[in-house]
């Protein structure tokens, strides 16, 4: 109850508002790191990993 | 054979693992997906055709309100969880270069998870459930689920620690936020207290209750229908187009854009409801947000196929997939469009959304899932697939299917809100009687039983397929032996590292190259992930539940009786809600029609909220009053009786079965416990009921009416009816419960006392 009180004293009206632009910086951060150049060889390495298994399966039928 | 066991064969100098892939689990999972999308598929064709033809409601426990829930879980955690977890164990393994964790967990994982299934198979039919939708499961049930659940996350992060690979794959990123951030949404909205071995009340009433419905809600289909499926996507998409997915960088940002955004967006589906407003503000302002990263995310997809597009001809897995994720763009752009609110003002509560689900499910997920399987079984039974034609024909004849259901209910959806809110010249309802609303949809509904009908042809062509692949399987399946380098303790330096140390303490933490140990360590991800998620829900959720001023409270509104608590409970039991709504929104053309809008004082006792999110039937907010007890006699026992054209389904059993008296104390002890303020009933709940049971069947009889209906459930029923916005009527509107309404031109300035008229 007294957690109710002070919460609903404390002017958080702001509240949503703060936490909108808290994660949208925390986005942009993100985003500028994956855009930046010295990254592109580790992520294009990372892109093949799907394809890197093949070779796991010897048997390789296909749906043909 | 365990990889934990195998001795490292050492090959020219490098010390290699030998494990193998467990792919037992994989196929199991494959089959399940297969025989609960059938199951789930058929019940959806079911409760459609209920729809058309109310007379197929052949049964109590095969009446629409009680089967809708059971279509829903089951096409969502019966068919697309079974889909997530073939292609999980199928990925994760191979993009990790580890066995799983565990084959115990896997197994228990599994049968756990059927397990779960048949419960709620069991349940629901029988009116066993919460009545919150996708959360309809009873509280032994979620507790099994919660188990479960934590085994399968406990199998996926100890791959993880245990990999082979050191990078982790986008996929497994979306494969871990999904598995977190279910956990923390079922378990939150699924806090209950007991009032029996199969009956709960969630711990939070009206407004809260509806909000966090709503954070799970959305969220489900955000951590369950959309991210697990996007990393199957990022992972069966490539391999099946042979070649690496368009942009990995983007599927990095299309990540943790939904991760940052998804979880905001909830009270979109309580627009104009007694939210506050600013929640539904926020979350229409994220949903539309999430447009962008969505079709980034469908472009990349699609664009992974550049230069294959030949391909797509010949292959019906690209076929398959293409559509899959064009269906994932038009569903992701709808959402958003639907979260604005004058679009919502339309769409709500009709078959629109039905129609958008429909989108998003028939093709993205079903779809995704179809072609997956067709590249996997091959794989997985180690004999070619047994017709590709007639995996074609499944193609065309469900891509027609899906035409048919969506063209039908969105003509559906529009049809009927628009005549909802149309009013003729003399500025009066148009169409003043809801079943005129309803009797417009039925020629609709049957379409979609076609449509739904070809889908499911489809299907059993796909299991016809399926099995026939699985007949032509070796007598025992070859386990291919992998041999991967464990993975170093340290990450060996890049080769592109800038030799010179940098000057300056900022320039020396940036080297450190603290961001890639970051993204390698699976656990300080989760945790990460985990914050992320949880973060943004307390900012979302706490102010509801702690500011006081955003539920104003209405002293003219009471407990419920501990009868009409029966008949709340045997309306729960019903699934009444699954076709009427008891939230009136603040639209003249909703007031007219239904009276005063509803207040979020109203619903401070609803343990669980009821608002209901489609109108089959008509709003019941203000129903108190507004028919004789008798009338509702009638009506339950055959509605077509008193409304030709209605498809309510008839309830006659209410009318025979034994109301259980004595069980009503257990149920109010519950509600006092959850601090419903219940005075004399404390103790003599089933007395007070049987003397309100007496009244209402008297006037039964009053009205013209048989006897004998004090001791059976109708009068539960009838009692809970009558008391429907009741004890709003004596308020006169003060300016708390004014507050929350800010649409000026839509709030009446005085709400008719007695909504007359519709009939
Ligand atoms: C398949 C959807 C469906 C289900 C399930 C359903 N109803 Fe209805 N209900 C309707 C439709 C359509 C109407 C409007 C036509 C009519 O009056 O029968 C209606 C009308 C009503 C009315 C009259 C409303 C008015 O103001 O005219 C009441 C009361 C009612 N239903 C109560 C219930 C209760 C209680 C249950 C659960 C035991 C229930 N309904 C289940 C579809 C449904």
């Amino acid at each position: 109850m007294s957690l109710t009180e002070l919460m609903s004293n404390a002017g958080l009206s702001r509240y949503a508002e703060v936490a909108l632009l808290l994660f949208f910086f925390a986005f942009v951060i993100i985003v500028w790191r994956v855009f930046s150049p010295s990254r592109k060889q580790l992520l294009e390495r990372q892109a093949r990993l799907p394809l890197d298994d093949d070779h796991a399966s010897p048997s390789r039928p296909s749906a043909e | 054979m365990s990889d934990s066991g195998s001795p490292g064969a050492a090959t020219a100098g490098a010390r290699l693992d030998s494990f193998s892939y467990d792919d037992v689990v994989v196929r199991k999972f494959l089959w399940a997906t297969i025989i609960w999308g059938l199951v789930g598929f058929l019940m959806g064709l079911i409760v459609a055709i209920q729809m058309a033809f109310p007379a197929f409601n052949l049964a109590p426990w095969f009446a629409f309100g009680r089967l809708r829930p059971l279509h829903t879980n089951a096409v969502i955690f019966a068919f697309a969880g079974n889909a997530i977890f073939t292609g999980l164990y199928y990925s994760t393994q191979r993009l990790l270069k580890a066995r799983m964790f565990s084959d115990t967990l896997s197994k228990v994982h599994f049968w756990g998870w059927q397990a779960i299934i048949v419960s709620a198979a069991l349940t629901l039919p029988f009116g066993f459930t919460q009545a919150k939708e996708y959360a309809e499961l009873e509280w032994p049930i979620d507790i099994a689920i919660a188990i479960v659940w934590v085994i399968f996350a406990v199998n996926v992060i100890g791959t993880l620690v245990r990999r082979r690979e050191r990078h982790i794959y986008v996929a497994i990123w979306f494969y871990i936020a999904s598995i977190i951030t279910v956990a923390i949404l079922h378990i939150f909205n699924n806090l209950v207290i007991p009032a029996g071995p199969l009956k709960s009340y969630s711990i939070y009433a009206g407004v809260q209750d509806a909000f966090m419905q709503w954070w799970y809600g959305h969220n489900a289909v955000a951590f369950f229908l959309t991210t697990p499926f996007l990393g199957l996507m990022y992972y069966f998409m490539p391999k099946a187009a042979e070649g690496p997915v368009f942009s990995y960088r983007l599927s990095i940002v299309h990540f943790w854009t939904l991760v940052f955004m998804y979880i905001w967006a909830g009270p979109h589906h309580l627009h104009y409801t007694a939210l506050p407003e600013w929640a539904s503000t926020l979350g229409m302002l994220f949903s539309v947000m999430l447009w962008a990263p969505s079709w980034g995310g469908m472009i990349n997809g699609l664009l992974t196929l550049r230069g294959a597009w030949h391909k797509v001809i010949d292959d019906p897995v690209l076929k398959f997939m293409v559509v899959a994720i064009t269906g994932y763009g038009m569903a992701t752009f709808e959402g958003p469009m639907l979260s604005v609110k004058s679009v919502n003002a339309l769409a709500h509560y009709t078959d629109w959304i039905v129609a958008h689900v429909h989108t998003g499910a028939l093709s993205w997920n079903g779809f995704l899932t179809f072609g997956m399987i067709y590249w996997l079984a091959p794989r997985l039974f180690q004999a070619p697939l047994f017709s590709k034609k007639l995996a074609e024909a499944h193609f065309w004849i469900a891509s027609f299917g899906i035409i048919l259901y969506v063209v039908a209910i969105y003509s559906a959806g529009v049809t009927q809100g628009l005549m909802w809110r149309a009013f003729d010249e003399t500025g009066r309802l148009a169409y003043p009687d809801f079943v005129e609303t309803v009797a417009r949809l039925v020629p609709m509904y049957w379409v979609r039983v076609a449509g739904g009908s070809l889908y499911i042809v489809g299907a059993i062509l796909f299991a016809y397929n399926i099995f026939r692949t699985w007949k032509a399987r070796p007598v025992t399946y070859e386990v291919p032996v992998v041999k991967a380098p464990p993975l170093a303790r340290v990450s060996a330096p890049p080769a592109h590292a800038p030799a010179p140390v940098p000057a300056g303490a900022w320039a020396r933490f940036v080297s450190l190259g603290w961001h890639r140990k970051w993204e390698g360590l699976p656990i300080t991800f989760t945790v990460l992930t985990t914050v992320a998620v949880v973060v943004a829900s307390l900012f979302e959720i706490i102010p509801t539940f702690l500011i006081k001023s955003n539920v104003p409270t209405i002293a003219s509104v009471k407990p419920l009786t501990p009868l009409e608590l029966a008949g709340r409970d045997l309306y729960i039991r019903e699934g009444c809600f699954n076709c009427h709504s008891q939230m009136v929104r603040p639209f003249r053309y909703e007031t007219e029609r239904y009276g005063d809008y509803s207040k979020p004082g109203e619903s401070v006792y609803e343990h669980p909220f009821l608002w209901g999110s489609r109108r089959i039937g008509p709003d019941l907010a203000r129903e108190g009053g507004k028919y004789p007890d008798l009338w509702h006699v009638r009506h339950f026992e055959n509605p077509r009786a008193i409304s030709p054209k209605s498809i309510m389904p008839a309830y006659r059993h209410l009318l025979t079965n034994e109301m259980d008296f004595d069980g009503i104390q257990a149920r109010v002890d519950a509600m006092v416990m959850l601090g419903v303020p219940y005075g004399e009933a404390v103790t003599g709940a089933p007395a007070m009921a049987r003397r309100q049971a007496a009244e209402v069947a008297a006037s039964i009889v009053q009205g013209g009416g048989e006897s004998g209906f004090e001791s059976k459930e109708i009068v539960a029923m009838i009692a809970y009816m009558q008391r429907l916005g009741r004890d709003a009527q004596q308020v006169v509107l003060g300016t708390n419960a004014a507050k929350h309404v800010h649409v000026d031109s839509v709030a009446p300035a005085r709400a008719p006392a007695a909504p007359g008229g519709s009939r």
